[in-house]
């Protein structure tokens, strides 16, 4: 028997799952699916336990495969057989419900595909437009001019959709704007995106409550805690947090003129003060009105909230001594 | 890249399930559909030919018309049931993230929206929880669409960032989103250069009789030279503020990072780097702390002043 391909024996595995009466055992799968090397036959027991275990190690690595493949893999068990675990697929559940995108649509689909760029969910998303390809029609190149790509996704992304997927518990490293740097543990529910910003969902074991985090703002690498299957996912997901996050307050601002338009452009003119205009803006998070003013560089003064202003000439004070060097 | 085996196994159920919608194809069809060479297309059928269920006698395997494969025509006899696997629940977040994240962006054309349409219902359980973005003003949107739709130049009133207001004509090429961010990818006849702008910068837009005449550029995203290359070390707290920062590098430092990337405007970064000012240890080269030293000085003088 010549070598067969990983995925011809996939491909072998996925059809001889899909069409058992009623399950494959590991032993049936080894002996009978192509691609398997069945167990030696008259071998010293030396060599047959390193078939074994050889055949045990693909075996896992199959499994592996067809799980990031999205395919359910069902383990049954039969009482009549003892604890033997068995395997079977069920293929209305493995298989891509009918879309029939248009050309059109798939091209659309190519472009989201490439705004992952190199990062781990454009792996992800490539395969995912191949399945869809699948059962597209068939039809000339689309050029739309239009195009997307994320130059900051990082792969905590797909580390935290895998978790929330096993339903296991993630460490990571975080920084916030207001809350410095600590060790977060945290029972991941969903990865929300909101305008292209990553968001993980979940329960915060430490302070025992719902929290949000931004992904940018986790360091280092987000490394899975405890057992797989560890919690369950509420229902109802508060997004509300997300909401709470974006609550407004409103801060006067002085510009001077022929300045700060972005700041106007969002804000209310509510009257001038010697050579001054000053403006009405809501903002959300302290930190980026903040950082806003200050990268006008004096064109810009904050009149209320006054501790905000105080925050201004903190960060501009601490600045100077860095940049006497 | 090289093909992992995962990819091929994809695409040889892809064309089982094309070959069942669409009836007998040609392998040249096929590879372009799927993105291969047609040889590929051949080896492909071949390995599925010689699959199938346990036995793996006639009646068993994927089965070809043979006539027609030496005619390079892919006809299926018998699938055995083969048909593409659904999406696994990373490929249907990547896909409905950054789909929502074009929609959201208020620029997208409006077949992503059908599309994200059909792969909710599809997905049968919803895999992402989307809230949707501030998109972009329409009264700047819309005559941009109507000009790429028309190839007409525009005339822009935009701030950039360094907050100068100008007006500029450009040609328009190619909407593009960053980050969620969006941007016209232009040529612009003030600077007689390709430029990236961003959507929430111009505050108007016309669309001008005069056709576009220029090709659009071969890089995607920002033209900006660099002039510098910047140093910053500044404690784990504050490295939030830096992380948007285009071909940004960090590397731990015992309590703190240090960052590491190019600069083209030494002002715009110093503007950047005081957000974080109580978190700042060092700062380098001296052109950059310069700046920093007299962007605070003014942050100051207009505050106590």
């Amino acid at each position: 028997m010549t070598a067969i391909a990983p995925e011809q024996r996939l491909l072998n595995l996925i059809l001889g799952l899909s069409n058992t009466r009623h399950r494959l055992t590991r032993a049936q799968i080894r002996d009978s699916i192509e691609g398997y090397a069945p167990a030696p036959s008259g071998a010293d027991e030396e060599t047959a336990a390193a078939a074994d275990s050889a055949f045990e190690r693909m075996f896992e690595r199959d499994k592996k495969a067809l799980r990031e493949l999205g395919i359910p893999l069902e383990t049954v068990v039969d009482p009549a057989h003892g604890d033997e675990i068995g395997y079977r697929i069920r293929p209305a559940e493995a298989a891509m419900p009918p879309l029939e995108l248009t050309a059109a649509e798939l091209a659309v689909v190519g472009l989201a595909a490439d705004y992952w760029q190199d990062a781990a969910l454009g792996t992800d998303a490539r395969q995912a437009v191949m399945k869809l390809a699948s059962s597209a029609e068939h039809g000339p190149r689309v050029e739309l001019p239009f195009a997307g790509r994320a130059t900051r996704v990082q792969d905590a992304v797909a580390a935290l959709i895998e978790a929330v997927a096993d339903r296991q518990a993630v460490r990571f490293e975080y920084s916030s704007a207001s809350g410095g740097t600590g060790t977060r543990t945290l029972e991941p529910w969903k990865v929300v995106f909101r305008g292209g910003v990553a968001y993980v969902v979940g329960h915060d074991r430490d302070r025992e409550d719902a929290r949000i985090f931004r992904v940018q703002r986790i360091g280092g690498a987000v490394r899975r805690v405890g057992d797989p299957g560890a919690y369950a996912i509420p229902e109802e997901i508060p997004l509300g947090l997300l909401a709470a996050a974006h609550t407004s307050h409103t801060a006067t601002v002085a510009l001077r003129p022929e300045s700060g338009h972005a700041l106007r452009r969002r804000g209310r003119a509510v009257g001038v003060e010697s050579g001054w205009d000053l403006v009405e803006v809501d903002y959300t998070h302290d930190d980026a009105l903040r950082a806003e003013v200050l990268a006008l560089g004096g064109a810009a003064r904050i009149v209320t909230p006054r501790h905000l202003a105080l925050a201004v000439e903190r960060h501009a004070a601490a600045a100077l001594e860095v940049g006497r060097g | 890249m090289a093909e992992t085996s995962r990819d091929r196994l994809v695409r040889l159920l892809g064309i089982v399930t094309y070959l069942d919608h669409h009836g007998s194809t040609p392998f040249a069809e096929l590879a372009e559909h799927f993105g291969v060479a047609p040889a590929q297309v051949r080896k492909d059928i071949s390995t599925l030919w010689t699959s199938g269920l346990p036995g793996y006698m006639h009646g068993d395997l994927i089965d070809f018309d043979a006539d027609a494969f030496d005619r390079d025509v892919a006809a299926l006899l018998d699938g055995q049931g083969v048909a593409q696997v659904r999406l696994s629940s990373r490929e249907a977040v990547a896909l409905v993230a950054s789909l929502s994240t074009l929609a959201s962006s208020g620029v997208a054309p409006e077949v992503v929206d059908a599309v994200l349409d059909k792969l909710r219902e599809a997905l049968a359980e919803p895999v992402i929880v989307l809230a949707e973005g501030d998109g972009a003003d329409a009264g700047v949107s819309e005559p941009l669409m109507e000009a790429l739709r028309r190839y007409r130049r525009v005339e822009l009133t935009y701030v950039d960032a360094l907050d100068r207001r100008t007006t500029r004509e450009v040609d328009p090429h190619r909407l593009v989103v960053i980050d969620g961010v969006g941007y016209l990818e232009c040529f612009c006849r003030r600077a007689d250069d390709y430029r990236t702008l961003r959507l929430d910068r111009i505050e108007a837009v016309e669309v001008l009789d005069a056709a576009v005449s220029t090709p659009p550029g071969d890089s995607a995203g920002f033209s900006l030279t660099p002039a510098f290359r910047a140093t910053v070390r500044l404690g784990r707290a504050g490295r939030w503020a830096l992380e948007d920062i285009p071909g940004l590098t960090v590397e731990d430092a015992e309590d703190d990072v240090i960052a590491t990337f190019d600069a083209a405007d030494a002002e715009w970064v110093a503007g950047r780097l005081l957000a974080v000012a109580p978190q700042l240890r060092s700062v380098e080269p001296a052109q950059l702390r310069g700046a920093l030293h007299r962007q605070a000085q003014a942050v100051l003088d207009a505050h106590r002043a």
